[in-house]
């Protein structure tokens, strides 16, 4: 109800923002008096919500505005994509909306025009911290979810190199390693994700997990991550059947593939992980990452790669590092060559005004001065119209 | 003791009230009853000599257009009374200003160079000019002088007034050279300067030798011009080992055989494939003019590093490659 009377009220009134924002907040009551009194002047101005909920209709006209995203595709495709501020925001306001953005929609054009024959293109968001790279990966994940792509969406690669207690040596390869643990929480929300694709597509090749359990030719993916769930030391073995069978299987047309992978620089960096006697492990010593690097290879066809580079939760890389090269490395640059960069930078200055008011009109900045002309102007000074900043800005307000 | 102060002040006071004159006039209503000697005389009162009047300083008798080197002929310690400018120095108290220049120890401290204005150094060169031969008509300007002059020769010499005429920081020989005047060509140039390492600097392309090892200055000068010949015959050659040279010691990016091109070639190859567009090859593939581009853009990336441009300039290249709006 808030969405349609902030639409009638920047109908309604030739205001300028700060006096726009203070109305906003007003009680609804005094909006009949408004109507009756004011006539219906110019084009709506920034307001900072949008109706177009579906992400193939968005454009140049919705860039700054909020669209919501619905309950269920909250449960499905982002059960583990979203960043934790953001999934803290959500539970708080009670509903989930995702600030269209101009590297998003690029991102979303390219989509729209990929063409599935030729090999799957790589788009690499890279930006400073916090200027909403992850949310732009996640509202092109929503995009292809939407449009019935099979999303395999990895939320954060570097938790893969740090911090793994249970190392095991692979079943399949001596020379790597496992990560159960990781392994089988991600093909449980790779499940919810991807329900129905699960049971249509089939394997192709039999696979033998022990002397009393294979998964057959012919039967569906989902027996390969029931596997991968249930007995927890095939996870990763599971993890890579199921990489291996999507990349064939794309080319031939049945699904579209998204492969999309958050701080993708971990894939080429350091590990913090070490053996028994306390030598480093490369990262392509970890099943994983090795198949999850053959996955970010353009030789199958039939979808697109979406990446981000992130110095946040990086290993060994300095704070101030934001560009791909530096965060790649040699290597990583020489894998994904050739890309297509999209930069990712802090607000404009109508994104910060429809930032502000959607906190405004969640009630979230409950300081006195938060809506005025200087609160604004302070603000913006503080968090340089960084989202992450302004964000953690308004969280004490 | 207090007798024997009394006539200090006493002579202080008429100081402090007249600057300049001599006059030992002073005003008998703030005079002490006691009888004080006058001031210009010297007389034994107290069984003490009395100190002299301090004179005022020399600066006030200096005229604007005055010959100042004979005021400082030599390098001498700061001496305020003889400088009249009015120089402050020190670290001011709360609401204060430096120190003022009369018995001030921090002028004192520094080396000054007094002794040292133009003037001066104008008449140094005067008295110089006796003792000089004429500079070549020829070389008038730089570019001549590096032209036909290209090392250039640095020498210290020391002298200075002690038991022995001897030191030992004037062996030291400095040679620079600009590696644009030396005959090198590509392979050489870079064999140069990763013999020589530090010694280069790669904005002003000046190779730098330093030597000392020699006792003699003119053996440090033959030790260095025998270095200079050493690398520029040893650069010009190419050992057997050298055909080893990795990616890793290469030190600009080479896009020929480097994995970026076959990455493209590779990708190239898929897209012609699924439009069924086999005929062409794999020199026709590189050599359109969209991956030309993109190898300068890659070139330039992999070079300068990231910024704006290039990496822009980068996504336009990929995007015409891979036939993306």
């Amino acid at each position: 109800m808030l969405k349609g009377m902030t639409r009638l009220i920047s109908s309604v009134h030739k205001l300028d923002p700060g006096r726009f924002l203070h109305i906003g907040t007003q009680a609804p009551q005094c909006l009949a008096a408004h109507l009756d009194n004011q006539v219906a002047t110019e084009s709506p101005r920034a307001i900072s919500r949008t109706s177009e909920n579906d992400p193939a209709k968005h454009g140049e006209q919705h860039e700054g505005q909020h669209y919501n995203i619905s309950f269920q595709d909250l449960k499905t495709v982002f059960s583990h994509g979203l960043p934790p501020r953001f999934v803290m925001q959500v539970k708080t306001f009670n509903e989930a909306c995702l600030m269209v953005r101009r590297p998003a929609l690029e991102l979303l054009h390219y989509l729209k025009n990929t063409n599935f024959a030729h090999p799957a293109v790589r788009y690499v968001f890279y930006g400073e911290k916090g200027t909403g790279k992850t949310l732009s990966l996640c509202h092109s994940i929503h995009f292809c979810a939407k449009q019935d792509w099979l999303i395999l969406h990895i939320p954060d690669a570097h938790l893969w190199v740090k911090n793994c207690r249970d190392l095991l040596q692979s079943t399949y390869n001596k020379q790597r390693f496992d990560q159960p643990l990781e392994a089988s929480t991600w093909l449980k929300n790779f499940k919810t994700a991807n329900e129905h694709f699960l049971s249509q597509i089939k394997v192709q090749e039999k696979y033998v997990w022990n002397k009393r359990e294979s998964t057959e030719k012919g039967s569906p993916l989902g027996e390969v991550v029931e596997q991968g769930i249930m007995r927890v030391r095939n996870a990763t073995d599971a993890v890579g059947i199921v990489l291996k069978e999507l990349k064939r299987q794309s080319s031939s047309g049945i699904f579209r593939l998204l492969v999309a992978v958050d701080g993708v620089n971990a894939l080429w960096g350091r590990t913090t992980l070490k053996r028994e006697d306390k030598s480093p492990i490369a990262p392509e010593e970890l099943a994983f990452i090795y198949n999850l690097r053959k996955m970010v290879k353009n030789d199958w066809q039939g979808g697109a790669i979406v990446l981000t580079v992130s110095q946040t939760g990086s290993l060994f890389k300095p704070r101030k590092a934001y560009l791909p090269q530096e965060l790649l490395g040699k290597e990583g640059f020489d894998a994904l060559d050739p890309f297509i960069p999209i930069l990712v930078s802090n607000y404009n200055p109508k994104e910060f005004e429809s930032c502000i008011h959607y906190y405004l009109e969640n009630n979230w900045l409950q300081h006195e001065k938060a809506h005025t002309e200087e609160g604004k102007k302070e603000l913006l000074f503080l968090s340089n119209r960084n989202p992450g900043q302004l964000e953690r800005l308004c969280a004490y307000l | 003791m207090a007798a024997a102060r009394l006539p200090a002040s006493l002579v202080l006071q008429p100081r402090a009230r007249t600057l300049r004159a001599f006059s030992t006039s002073v005003s008998p209503a703030t005079r002490s009853p006691r009888p004080s000697p006058s001031t210009t005389e010297r007389t034994s009162r107290y069984g003490r000599p009395l100190r002299r009047k301090a004179l005022p300083p020399r600066t006030e008798k200096m005229a604007v257009d005055q010959d100042w080197p004979s005021v400082y002929p030599v390098a001498a310690p700061f001496k305020p009374s003889a400088v009249p400018l009015p120089v402050r120095m020190g670290y001011p108290v709360k609401r204060g200003v430096p120190m003022a220049k009369e018995g001030n120890l921090e002028l004192l401290k520094i080396p000054n160079f007094l002794h040292l204005t133009p003037v001066a150094i104008k008449k140094h060169c005067e008295a110089l000019k006796d003792f000089c031969t004429e500079w070549p008509a020829a070389l008038d300007s730089d570019e001549k002088c590096r032209k036909h002059f290209p090392i250039e020769i640095d020498t210290a010499g020391y002298v200075s007034a002690g038991p022995s005429i001897r030191n030992p920081k004037a062996r030291v020989v400095t040679l620079r050279v600009k590696l644009s005047s030396l005959n090198l060509d590509d392979h050489a140039k870079k064999k140069l300067i990763k013999l020589v390492g530090d010694r280069y600097c790669k904005s002003t392309d000046v190779l730098t030798i330093k030597t000392d090892r020699c006792p003699l200055k003119r053996q440090n000068y033959d030790y260095a011009m025998y270095l200079l010949t050493v690398l520029y015959h040893e650069s010009w050659k190419t050992e057997e080992w050298e055909k080893t040279k990795t990616e890793a010691d290469m030190e600009e990016y080479v896009w020929k055989d480097s994995s970026s091109e076959k990455n493209i070639l590779e990708t190239l190859l898929q897209i012609k494939a699924a439009e069924k567009n086999l005929e062409l090859s794999k020199e026709e593939l590189l050599g359109t003019e969209e991956v030309e581009e993109y190898r300068k853009s890659v070139v330039s990336l992999k070079n300068e590093g990231d910024n704006e441009n290039t990496l822009s300039q980068y996504k336009e290249s990929v995007k015409r490659l891979l036939n993306l709006t």
